[in-house]
Protein backbone atom coordinates (compact mmCIF):
# COMPACT_ATOMS: atom_id res chain seq x y z
CA UNK A 1 0.00 0.00 0.00
CA UNK A 2 1.43 3.36 -0.90
CA UNK A 3 0.64 5.32 2.28
CA UNK A 4 3.17 4.69 4.97
CA UNK A 5 1.96 2.05 7.41
CA UNK A 6 3.69 3.61 10.40
CA UNK A 7 2.04 6.94 9.63
CA UNK A 8 -1.32 5.24 9.40
CA UNK A 9 -0.86 3.80 12.88
CA UNK A 10 0.33 7.17 14.18
CA UNK A 11 -2.70 8.90 12.72
CA UNK A 12 -5.03 6.36 14.24
CA UNK A 13 -3.36 6.71 17.60
CA UNK A 14 -3.55 10.50 17.33
CA UNK A 15 -7.25 10.18 16.56
CA UNK A 16 -7.68 8.02 19.64
CA UNK A 17 -5.85 10.65 21.65
CA UNK A 18 -8.28 13.33 20.48
CA UNK A 19 -6.50 14.94 17.53
CA UNK A 20 -9.41 16.35 15.51
CA UNK A 21 -7.55 16.30 12.19
CA UNK A 22 -5.93 12.89 12.32
CA UNK A 23 -9.01 10.95 11.32
CA UNK A 24 -9.65 13.18 8.32
CA UNK A 25 -6.09 12.70 7.10
CA UNK A 26 -6.36 8.96 7.49
CA UNK A 27 -9.70 8.96 5.71
CA UNK A 28 -8.28 10.91 2.79
CA UNK A 29 -5.60 8.31 2.30
CA UNK A 30 -7.98 5.43 1.80
CA UNK A 31 -11.46 6.68 1.10
CA UNK A 32 -11.42 6.20 -2.66
CA UNK A 33 -9.98 2.73 -2.51
CA UNK A 34 -12.27 1.74 0.33
CA UNK A 35 -15.39 3.06 -1.34
CA UNK A 36 -14.61 1.45 -4.69
CA UNK A 37 -13.82 -1.84 -2.97
CA UNK A 38 -17.21 -1.82 -1.25
CA UNK A 39 -18.96 -0.60 -4.37
CA UNK A 40 -17.46 -3.31 -6.58
CA UNK A 41 -18.11 -6.07 -4.08
CA UNK A 42 -21.73 -5.01 -3.86
CA UNK A 43 -22.12 -4.98 -7.62
CA UNK A 44 -24.68 -3.00 -9.58
CA UNK A 45 -27.69 -4.62 -7.93
CA UNK A 46 -26.71 -3.55 -4.42
CA UNK A 47 -24.91 -0.33 -5.32
CA UNK A 48 -27.28 1.82 -3.27
CA UNK A 49 -25.87 0.35 -0.08
CA UNK A 50 -22.31 1.41 -0.86
CA UNK A 51 -22.55 4.83 0.77
CA UNK A 52 -23.98 3.43 3.99
CA UNK A 53 -21.52 0.57 4.23
CA UNK A 54 -18.63 2.90 3.52
CA UNK A 55 -19.77 5.16 6.33
CA UNK A 56 -20.29 2.23 8.69
CA UNK A 57 -16.79 1.02 7.89
CA UNK A 58 -15.20 4.31 8.84
CA UNK A 59 -17.29 4.66 11.94
CA UNK A 60 -16.11 1.21 12.97
CA UNK A 61 -12.54 2.34 12.36
CA UNK A 62 -13.07 5.39 14.53
CA UNK A 63 -14.79 3.48 17.28
CA UNK A 64 -12.23 0.70 17.42
CA UNK A 65 -9.13 2.82 16.96
CA UNK A 66 -7.80 1.76 20.35
CA UNK A 67 -8.09 -1.87 19.44
CA UNK A 68 -5.87 -1.61 16.39
CA UNK A 69 -2.49 -3.21 16.89
CA UNK A 70 0.04 -2.26 14.20
CA UNK A 71 2.22 -5.18 15.26
CA UNK A 72 -0.45 -7.62 14.16
CA UNK A 73 -1.75 -6.07 10.96
CA UNK A 74 -1.32 -3.15 8.63
CA UNK A 75 -3.96 -0.47 8.76
CA UNK A 76 -4.89 -1.21 5.15
CA UNK A 77 -5.40 -4.87 5.95
CA UNK A 78 -7.49 -3.99 8.98
CA UNK A 79 -9.58 -1.42 7.12
CA UNK A 80 -10.40 -3.69 4.20
CA UNK A 81 -11.16 -6.55 6.57
CA UNK A 82 -13.78 -4.35 8.21
CA UNK A 83 -15.09 -3.24 4.81
CA UNK A 84 -15.33 -6.80 3.54
CA UNK A 85 -17.21 -7.90 6.65
CA UNK A 86 -19.62 -5.01 6.29
CA UNK A 87 -20.40 -6.16 2.76
CA UNK A 88 -20.84 -9.78 3.82
CA UNK A 89 -23.08 -8.72 6.67
CA UNK A 90 -25.12 -6.69 4.22
CA UNK A 91 -25.47 -9.69 1.93
CA UNK A 92 -26.51 -11.80 4.88
CA UNK A 93 -29.10 -9.27 6.00
CA UNK A 94 -30.44 -8.96 2.49
CA UNK A 95 -30.25 -12.72 2.03
CA UNK A 96 -28.27 -12.20 -1.13
CA UNK A 97 -26.67 -15.34 -2.46
CA UNK A 98 -23.11 -14.32 -3.15
CA UNK A 99 -22.86 -16.42 -6.23
CA UNK A 100 -21.69 -14.31 -9.09
CA UNK A 101 -20.87 -17.15 -11.43
CA UNK A 102 -20.33 -20.83 -11.65
CA UNK A 103 -17.24 -22.58 -10.46
CA UNK A 104 -14.13 -21.22 -12.14
CA UNK A 105 -13.40 -22.77 -15.45
CA UNK A 106 -9.96 -23.75 -16.49
CA UNK A 107 -10.65 -22.37 -19.96
CA UNK A 108 -10.34 -18.90 -18.58
CA UNK A 109 -6.73 -19.53 -17.80
CA UNK A 110 -5.91 -20.32 -21.38
CA UNK A 111 -6.87 -16.91 -22.64
CA UNK A 112 -4.18 -15.15 -24.22
CA UNK A 113 -1.22 -13.12 -23.83
CA UNK A 114 -1.79 -10.06 -21.70
CA UNK A 115 0.35 -8.02 -24.07
CA UNK A 116 -2.33 -8.38 -26.68
CA UNK A 117 -4.90 -6.74 -24.46
CA UNK A 118 -6.63 -3.88 -26.24
CA UNK A 119 -7.18 -2.08 -22.99
CA UNK A 120 -4.09 0.05 -23.05
CA UNK A 121 -5.84 3.31 -22.69
CA UNK A 122 -9.25 3.57 -21.19
CA UNK A 123 -10.59 6.97 -21.88
CA UNK A 124 -14.24 6.70 -22.79
CA UNK A 125 -16.88 6.40 -20.15
CA UNK A 126 -18.57 3.64 -22.10
CA UNK A 127 -15.51 1.45 -22.14
CA UNK A 128 -14.83 2.21 -18.49
CA UNK A 129 -18.31 1.06 -17.62
CA UNK A 130 -17.81 -2.14 -19.58
CA UNK A 131 -14.60 -2.87 -17.73
CA UNK A 132 -16.21 -2.18 -14.38
CA UNK A 133 -19.18 -4.37 -15.35
CA UNK A 134 -16.77 -7.17 -16.20
CA UNK A 135 -15.09 -6.76 -12.83
CA UNK A 136 -18.43 -6.85 -11.06
CA UNK A 137 -19.28 -10.08 -12.87
CA UNK A 138 -16.31 -11.85 -11.29
CA UNK A 139 -16.90 -14.27 -8.43
CA UNK A 140 -16.99 -12.28 -5.22
CA UNK A 141 -13.69 -13.30 -3.68
CA UNK A 142 -11.82 -12.99 -6.97
CA UNK A 143 -13.39 -9.60 -7.45
CA UNK A 144 -12.28 -8.49 -4.01
CA UNK A 145 -8.72 -9.65 -4.58
CA UNK A 146 -8.55 -7.97 -7.97
CA UNK A 147 -9.95 -4.61 -6.78
CA UNK A 148 -7.68 -4.56 -3.76
CA UNK A 149 -4.66 -5.25 -5.93
CA UNK A 150 -5.42 -3.23 -9.03
CA UNK A 151 -7.12 -0.22 -7.52
CA UNK A 152 -6.42 -0.08 -3.79
CA UNK A 153 -2.80 -1.06 -4.38
CA UNK A 154 -2.62 -3.60 -1.61
CA UNK A 155 0.12 -6.20 -1.65
CA UNK A 156 -0.73 -9.87 -1.87
CA UNK A 157 0.09 -10.22 1.81
CA UNK A 158 -2.30 -7.42 2.68
CA UNK A 159 -5.00 -8.89 0.45
CA UNK A 160 -4.54 -12.23 2.16
CA UNK A 161 -4.79 -10.52 5.54
CA UNK A 162 -7.91 -8.59 4.60
CA UNK A 163 -9.55 -11.68 3.12
CA UNK A 164 -8.55 -14.08 5.87
CA UNK A 165 -6.78 -16.44 3.49
CA UNK A 166 -3.24 -17.44 2.67
CA UNK A 167 -1.06 -15.45 0.31
CA UNK A 168 -1.16 -18.35 -2.13
CA UNK A 169 -4.92 -18.28 -2.16
CA UNK A 170 -4.95 -14.53 -2.69
CA UNK A 171 -2.50 -14.94 -5.54
CA UNK A 172 -4.62 -17.67 -7.06
CA UNK A 173 -7.75 -15.53 -6.87
CA UNK A 174 -5.97 -12.64 -8.53
CA UNK A 175 -4.72 -14.88 -11.31
CA UNK A 176 -8.16 -16.28 -12.01
CA UNK A 177 -9.72 -12.83 -11.87
CA UNK A 178 -7.32 -11.48 -14.46
CA UNK A 179 -7.83 -14.45 -16.72
CA UNK A 180 -11.58 -14.08 -16.60
CA UNK A 181 -11.41 -10.37 -17.21
CA UNK A 182 -9.18 -10.94 -20.18
CA UNK A 183 -11.65 -13.42 -21.52
CA UNK A 184 -14.62 -11.15 -20.89
CA UNK A 185 -12.98 -8.14 -22.47
CA UNK A 186 -11.36 -9.95 -25.36
CA UNK A 187 -13.84 -8.47 -27.80
CA UNK A 188 -13.09 -4.90 -26.88
CA UNK A 189 -11.28 -2.80 -29.41
CA UNK A 190 -9.38 0.44 -29.12
CA UNK A 191 -11.87 1.76 -31.65
CA UNK A 192 -14.23 2.18 -28.72
CA UNK A 193 -11.88 4.62 -27.20
CA UNK B 1 3.30 -2.40 -2.26
CA UNK B 2 6.44 -3.92 -1.00
CA UNK B 3 5.70 -7.52 -1.74
CA UNK B 4 3.93 -7.40 -5.03
CA UNK B 5 5.24 -10.51 -6.63
CA UNK B 6 2.80 -10.38 -9.49
CA UNK B 7 3.99 -8.26 -12.34
CA UNK B 8 1.77 -5.35 -13.33
CA UNK B 9 -0.88 -6.46 -15.72
CA UNK B 10 -2.54 -4.35 -18.41
CA UNK B 11 -5.88 -5.48 -17.05
CA UNK B 12 -5.03 -3.92 -13.70
CA UNK B 13 -4.09 -0.68 -15.38
CA UNK B 14 -7.20 -0.70 -17.50
CA UNK B 15 -9.38 -1.18 -14.46
CA UNK B 16 -7.63 1.56 -12.51
CA UNK B 17 -8.10 3.89 -15.46
CA UNK B 18 -11.73 2.92 -15.73
CA UNK B 19 -12.28 3.79 -12.09
CA UNK B 20 -10.54 7.07 -12.74
CA UNK B 21 -12.84 7.87 -15.65
CA UNK B 22 -15.93 7.02 -13.61
CA UNK B 23 -14.75 8.86 -10.54
CA UNK B 24 -17.03 11.59 -9.27
CA UNK B 25 -15.12 14.13 -7.22
CA UNK B 26 -18.23 15.99 -6.10
CA UNK B 27 -19.77 12.82 -4.75
CA UNK B 28 -16.54 12.03 -3.01
CA UNK B 29 -16.47 15.42 -1.30
CA UNK B 30 -20.05 15.02 -0.16
CA UNK B 31 -19.28 11.54 1.11
CA UNK B 32 -16.26 12.80 2.99
CA UNK B 33 -18.29 15.46 4.78
CA UNK B 34 -20.95 12.94 5.68
CA UNK B 35 -18.56 10.30 6.97
CA UNK B 36 -16.44 12.67 9.01
CA UNK B 37 -19.53 14.23 10.55
CA UNK B 38 -20.89 10.81 11.43
CA UNK B 39 -17.56 9.73 12.90
CA UNK B 40 -17.44 12.91 14.97
CA UNK B 41 -20.91 12.21 16.32
CA UNK B 42 -19.85 8.78 17.44
CA UNK B 43 -18.25 8.42 20.87
CA UNK B 44 -14.58 9.16 20.55
CA UNK B 45 -12.27 6.20 20.48
CA UNK B 46 -10.78 5.55 23.90
CA UNK B 47 -7.41 7.17 24.41
CA UNK B 48 -5.00 4.32 24.59
CA UNK B 49 -1.43 4.88 23.61
CA UNK B 50 -0.57 1.25 24.19
CA UNK B 51 -3.39 -0.83 22.83
CA UNK B 52 -1.41 -4.04 23.22
CA UNK B 53 -1.72 -3.78 26.98
CA UNK B 54 -5.36 -4.67 26.78
CA UNK B 55 -4.86 -8.39 26.30
CA UNK B 56 -2.20 -8.31 29.01
CA UNK B 57 -4.71 -6.84 31.42
CA UNK B 58 -7.10 -9.52 30.36
CA UNK B 59 -4.52 -12.14 31.16
CA UNK B 60 -3.87 -10.65 34.59
CA UNK B 61 -7.58 -10.52 35.18
CA UNK B 62 -7.75 -14.18 34.33
CA UNK B 63 -4.95 -14.98 36.73
CA UNK B 64 -6.58 -12.95 39.46
CA UNK B 65 -9.84 -14.77 38.93
CA UNK B 66 -8.05 -18.12 39.00
CA UNK B 67 -6.18 -17.14 42.17
CA UNK B 68 -9.44 -16.06 43.78
CA UNK B 69 -11.09 -19.35 42.92
CA UNK B 70 -8.10 -21.24 44.24
CA UNK B 71 -8.17 -19.20 47.44
CA UNK B 72 -11.85 -19.85 47.99
CA UNK B 73 -11.31 -23.54 47.31
CA UNK B 74 -8.54 -23.72 49.90
CA UNK B 75 -10.68 -21.85 52.38
CA UNK B 76 -13.60 -24.18 51.80
CA UNK B 77 -11.38 -27.22 52.09
CA UNK B 78 -9.79 -26.05 55.32
CA UNK B 79 -13.10 -25.04 56.84
CA UNK B 80 -14.89 -28.24 55.96
CA UNK B 81 -12.22 -30.84 56.42
CA UNK B 82 -10.05 -29.38 59.14
CA UNK B 83 -10.17 -31.54 62.31
CA UNK B 84 -9.14 -28.54 64.41
CA UNK B 85 -12.60 -27.10 64.24
CA UNK B 86 -13.79 -28.27 67.62
CA UNK B 87 -11.26 -26.64 69.97
CA UNK B 88 -12.42 -23.05 69.47
CA UNK B 89 -15.90 -24.09 70.58
CA UNK B 90 -14.62 -26.01 73.50
CA UNK B 91 -12.17 -23.41 74.59
CA UNK B 92 -14.47 -20.79 76.11
CA UNK B 93 -15.94 -22.91 78.93
CA UNK B 94 -12.80 -22.61 81.05
CA UNK B 95 -13.74 -18.98 81.35
CA UNK B 96 -15.83 -20.10 84.22
CA UNK B 97 -12.94 -20.90 86.50
CA UNK B 98 -11.50 -17.52 85.73
CA UNK B 99 -14.58 -15.45 86.21
CA UNK B 100 -16.65 -17.68 88.47
CA UNK B 101 -14.66 -19.55 91.08
CA UNK B 102 -17.72 -21.41 92.30
CA UNK B 103 -17.79 -23.62 89.18
CA UNK B 104 -14.17 -24.53 89.41
CA UNK B 105 -14.79 -28.07 90.75
CA UNK B 106 -16.84 -28.92 87.71
CA UNK B 107 -15.08 -27.69 84.60
CA UNK B 108 -13.89 -31.03 83.34
CA UNK B 109 -17.17 -32.72 83.99
CA UNK B 110 -19.16 -29.98 82.35
CA UNK B 111 -17.01 -29.26 79.36
CA UNK B 112 -16.57 -32.84 78.39
CA UNK B 113 -20.18 -33.44 77.45
CA UNK B 114 -20.41 -29.97 76.01
CA UNK B 115 -17.49 -30.63 73.73
CA UNK B 116 -18.95 -33.96 72.79
CA UNK B 117 -22.25 -32.37 72.04
CA UNK B 118 -20.66 -29.81 69.77
CA UNK B 119 -18.68 -32.25 67.76
CA UNK B 120 -20.74 -33.14 64.72
CA UNK B 121 -18.66 -36.26 64.13
CA UNK B 122 -19.18 -37.62 67.60
CA UNK B 123 -22.88 -36.75 67.63
CA UNK B 124 -24.15 -36.18 64.14
CA UNK B 125 -27.71 -35.50 65.20
CA UNK B 126 -27.00 -33.65 68.40
CA UNK B 127 -26.34 -30.13 67.14
CA UNK B 128 -29.97 -29.27 66.44
CA UNK B 129 -31.11 -30.72 69.73
CA UNK B 130 -28.52 -28.90 71.77
CA UNK B 131 -28.59 -25.64 69.96
CA UNK B 132 -31.64 -24.33 71.67
CA UNK B 133 -30.64 -24.70 75.28
CA UNK B 134 -27.21 -23.38 74.57
CA UNK B 135 -28.57 -20.45 72.58
CA UNK B 136 -31.02 -19.66 75.33
CA UNK B 137 -28.25 -19.66 77.84
CA UNK B 138 -26.30 -17.37 75.62
CA UNK B 139 -29.26 -15.06 75.29
CA UNK B 140 -29.80 -15.06 79.02
CA UNK B 141 -26.34 -13.87 79.80
CA UNK B 142 -25.40 -12.08 76.68
CA UNK B 143 -25.59 -8.72 78.39
CA UNK B 144 -24.51 -9.96 81.74
CA UNK B 145 -20.83 -10.43 81.15
CA UNK B 146 -18.39 -9.64 78.43
CA UNK B 147 -16.88 -12.59 76.62
CA UNK B 148 -13.44 -13.44 77.83
CA UNK B 149 -10.67 -13.75 75.32
CA UNK B 150 -10.75 -17.26 73.97
CA UNK B 151 -7.13 -17.45 72.84
CA UNK B 152 -5.99 -16.58 76.32
CA UNK B 153 -7.97 -19.49 77.69
CA UNK B 154 -6.96 -22.06 75.17
CA UNK B 155 -3.66 -23.08 76.72
CA UNK B 156 -5.28 -23.57 80.09
CA UNK B 157 -8.17 -25.54 78.74
CA UNK B 158 -8.09 -28.95 80.38
CA UNK B 159 -11.13 -30.58 78.81
CA UNK B 160 -9.58 -31.05 75.39
CA UNK B 161 -9.06 -34.73 75.94
CA UNK B 162 -12.69 -35.80 76.44
CA UNK B 163 -13.72 -34.53 73.02
CA UNK B 164 -13.71 -38.03 71.64
CA UNK B 165 -15.90 -39.36 74.41
CA UNK B 166 -19.30 -40.71 73.44
CA UNK B 167 -21.95 -38.09 73.61
CA UNK B 168 -24.19 -38.38 76.62
CA UNK B 169 -27.60 -36.80 76.61
CA UNK B 170 -27.41 -33.10 77.29
CA UNK B 171 -27.43 -32.64 81.06
CA UNK B 172 -29.60 -30.10 82.66
CA UNK B 173 -27.25 -27.34 83.58
CA UNK B 174 -27.61 -25.38 86.70
CA UNK B 175 -28.06 -21.67 86.28
CA UNK B 176 -24.55 -20.79 87.39
CA UNK B 177 -23.12 -23.39 85.05
CA UNK B 178 -25.17 -22.08 82.20
CA UNK B 179 -24.00 -18.63 83.04
CA UNK B 180 -20.45 -19.83 83.06
CA UNK B 181 -20.86 -21.39 79.65
CA UNK B 182 -22.77 -18.55 78.17
CA UNK B 183 -19.90 -16.50 76.79
CA UNK B 184 -18.50 -19.58 75.15
CA UNK B 185 -21.83 -20.59 73.69
CA UNK B 186 -22.51 -17.30 71.95
CA UNK B 187 -20.27 -17.71 68.87
CA UNK B 188 -21.35 -21.18 67.64
CA UNK B 189 -24.60 -20.26 65.85
CA UNK B 190 -22.84 -18.20 63.18
CA UNK B 191 -20.22 -20.91 62.94
CA UNK B 192 -22.91 -23.45 62.30
CA UNK B 193 -24.58 -21.23 59.74
CA UNK B 194 -21.34 -20.73 57.85
CA UNK B 195 -20.70 -24.44 58.05
CA UNK B 196 -23.97 -25.20 56.30
CA UNK B 197 -23.22 -22.49 53.75
CA UNK B 198 -19.85 -24.02 53.11
CA UNK B 199 -21.39 -27.43 52.75
CA UNK B 200 -23.85 -26.01 50.25
CA UNK B 201 -20.99 -24.38 48.40
CA UNK B 202 -19.14 -27.63 48.24
CA UNK B 203 -22.19 -29.39 46.91
CA UNK B 204 -22.88 -26.68 44.35
CA UNK B 205 -19.26 -26.59 43.27
CA UNK B 206 -19.25 -30.34 42.88
CA UNK B 207 -22.41 -30.23 40.83
CA UNK B 208 -21.01 -27.53 38.61
CA UNK B 209 -17.81 -29.46 38.12
CA UNK B 210 -19.78 -32.53 37.16
CA UNK B 211 -21.90 -30.49 34.75
CA UNK B 212 -18.85 -28.95 33.12
CA UNK B 213 -17.22 -32.33 32.87
CA UNK B 214 -20.31 -33.78 31.29
CA UNK B 215 -20.67 -30.87 28.88
CA UNK B 216 -17.02 -31.14 27.82
CA UNK B 217 -17.71 -34.50 26.35
CA UNK B 218 -21.24 -33.92 25.18
CA UNK B 219 -21.99 -34.18 21.48
CA UNK B 220 -23.01 -30.52 21.38
CA UNK B 221 -19.71 -29.47 22.89
CA UNK B 222 -17.74 -31.68 20.56
CA UNK B 223 -19.68 -30.27 17.61
CA UNK B 224 -18.95 -26.71 18.71
CA UNK B 225 -15.28 -27.53 19.05
CA UNK B 226 -15.32 -29.17 15.66
CA UNK B 227 -16.82 -26.07 14.06
CA UNK B 228 -14.24 -23.86 15.74
CA UNK B 229 -11.40 -26.11 14.64
CA UNK B 230 -12.71 -26.22 11.09
CA UNK B 231 -13.12 -22.44 10.97
CA UNK B 232 -9.55 -22.00 12.10
CA UNK B 233 -8.21 -24.73 9.83
CA UNK B 234 -6.79 -26.75 12.73
CA UNK B 235 -6.71 -30.02 10.86
CA UNK B 236 -5.28 -32.09 13.70
CA UNK B 237 -8.02 -30.90 16.05
CA UNK B 238 -10.64 -31.62 13.42
CA UNK B 239 -9.26 -35.12 13.05
CA UNK B 240 -9.15 -35.74 16.79
CA UNK B 241 -12.68 -34.47 17.31
CA UNK B 242 -14.04 -36.55 14.47
CA UNK B 243 -12.30 -39.58 15.93
CA UNK B 244 -13.97 -38.80 19.27
CA UNK B 245 -17.32 -38.99 17.54
CA UNK B 246 -18.14 -35.31 17.15
CA UNK B 247 -21.30 -35.01 15.05
CA UNK B 248 -20.01 -33.87 11.70
CA UNK B 249 -23.08 -32.01 10.43
CA UNK B 250 -24.26 -30.41 13.67
CA UNK B 251 -25.18 -26.78 12.92
CA UNK B 252 -24.62 -23.70 15.07
CA UNK B 253 -27.18 -20.98 15.77
CA UNK B 254 -26.87 -19.72 12.20
CA UNK B 255 -27.37 -23.19 10.84
CA UNK B 256 -23.74 -23.44 9.78
CA UNK B 257 -21.92 -26.74 9.93
CA UNK B 258 -18.24 -27.45 10.42
CA UNK B 259 -17.91 -27.98 6.68
CA UNK B 260 -19.35 -24.53 6.00
CA UNK B 261 -16.94 -23.02 8.51
CA UNK B 262 -14.04 -24.77 6.84
CA UNK B 263 -15.16 -23.58 3.43
CA UNK B 264 -15.64 -20.00 4.56
CA UNK B 265 -12.19 -20.02 6.09
CA UNK B 266 -10.84 -21.55 2.88
CA UNK B 267 -9.17 -24.49 4.59
CA UNK B 268 -9.02 -27.27 1.98
CA UNK B 269 -7.34 -29.81 4.28
CA UNK B 270 -9.92 -29.48 7.02
CA UNK B 271 -12.66 -29.56 4.41
CA UNK B 272 -11.28 -32.72 2.83
CA UNK B 273 -11.14 -34.36 6.24
CA UNK B 274 -14.71 -33.43 7.03
CA UNK B 275 -15.85 -34.73 3.67
CA UNK B 276 -14.13 -38.04 4.35
CA UNK B 277 -16.20 -38.29 7.51
CA UNK B 278 -19.35 -37.72 5.53
CA UNK B 279 -19.97 -34.01 5.98
CA UNK B 280 -22.87 -32.94 3.81
CA UNK B 281 -22.40 -30.57 0.92
CA UNK B 282 -26.10 -29.94 0.65
CA UNK B 283 -27.05 -28.97 4.20
CA UNK B 284 -28.13 -25.34 4.17
CA UNK B 285 -27.71 -22.61 6.77
CA UNK B 286 -30.47 -20.22 7.81
CA UNK B 287 -29.58 -17.96 4.89
CA UNK B 288 -30.23 -20.86 2.55
CA UNK B 289 -26.62 -21.44 1.56
CA UNK B 290 -24.90 -24.78 1.43
CA UNK B 291 -21.19 -25.44 1.73
CA UNK B 292 -21.17 -25.92 -2.03
CA UNK B 293 -22.70 -22.46 -2.52
CA UNK B 294 -20.15 -20.92 -0.20
CA UNK B 295 -17.26 -22.44 -2.09
CA UNK B 296 -18.22 -21.05 -5.46
CA UNK B 297 -17.39 -17.39 -4.90
CA UNK B 298 -14.10 -18.28 -3.26
CA UNK B 299 -12.79 -19.65 -6.52
CA UNK B 300 -10.11 -21.71 -4.83
CA UNK B 301 -9.32 -24.80 -6.90
CA UNK B 302 -7.83 -26.62 -3.91
CA UNK B 303 -11.00 -26.07 -1.96
CA UNK B 304 -13.12 -27.22 -4.87
CA UNK B 305 -11.05 -30.39 -5.12
CA UNK B 306 -11.38 -30.97 -1.38
CA UNK B 307 -15.12 -30.70 -1.73
CA UNK B 308 -15.13 -33.00 -4.72
CA UNK B 309 -16.53 -30.29 -6.99
CA UNK B 310 -13.83 -30.73 -9.61
CA UNK B 311 -11.92 -33.73 -10.75
CA UNK B 312 -8.31 -33.96 -9.69
CA UNK B 313 -6.10 -33.23 -12.71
Amino acid sequence: MEPDAAEDADLLRAHGAGDPHAFGRLYDRYDRACFQFIRRLLGAAQADAAEDLHQETWIAVSRNAAGFDPAKASFAGWLFTIARRKVWDHFRRQKVAVLASAVHDEAAMSVADPDLSPLDAVQSRELAQEIVAAVEALPLEQRGAFVLFAHAGLSLAEIAEASGVTVETAKSRLRYARAKLRQALAGERPAHV
Amino acid sequence: MSDHDATPDPIDTAYAQAEGVLHDEAARAARRARVLAAAAREPAAPVDATPRRRPALGRYGGWLAAASVAGVSVLVATQVYSPARAPPRVAPPPAAPVSQPMVSPQPAAETAPTAARESPRATPIAPRATAQPRDRAAADVAQAQPAPSAPALLPTSPPQQPVAAPAPPPPALSAPTARAFAPAAAPPPPARASESTIQELVVVTGEKRAAVKAAAGSPADLAAKLRDAAAAGRTSDVKALLAKGAPVDAPDDDGETALMKGVKGDHPKAVALLRRYGASLETRNHAGQSARDMAVPLGDPDLDRALGLTARP
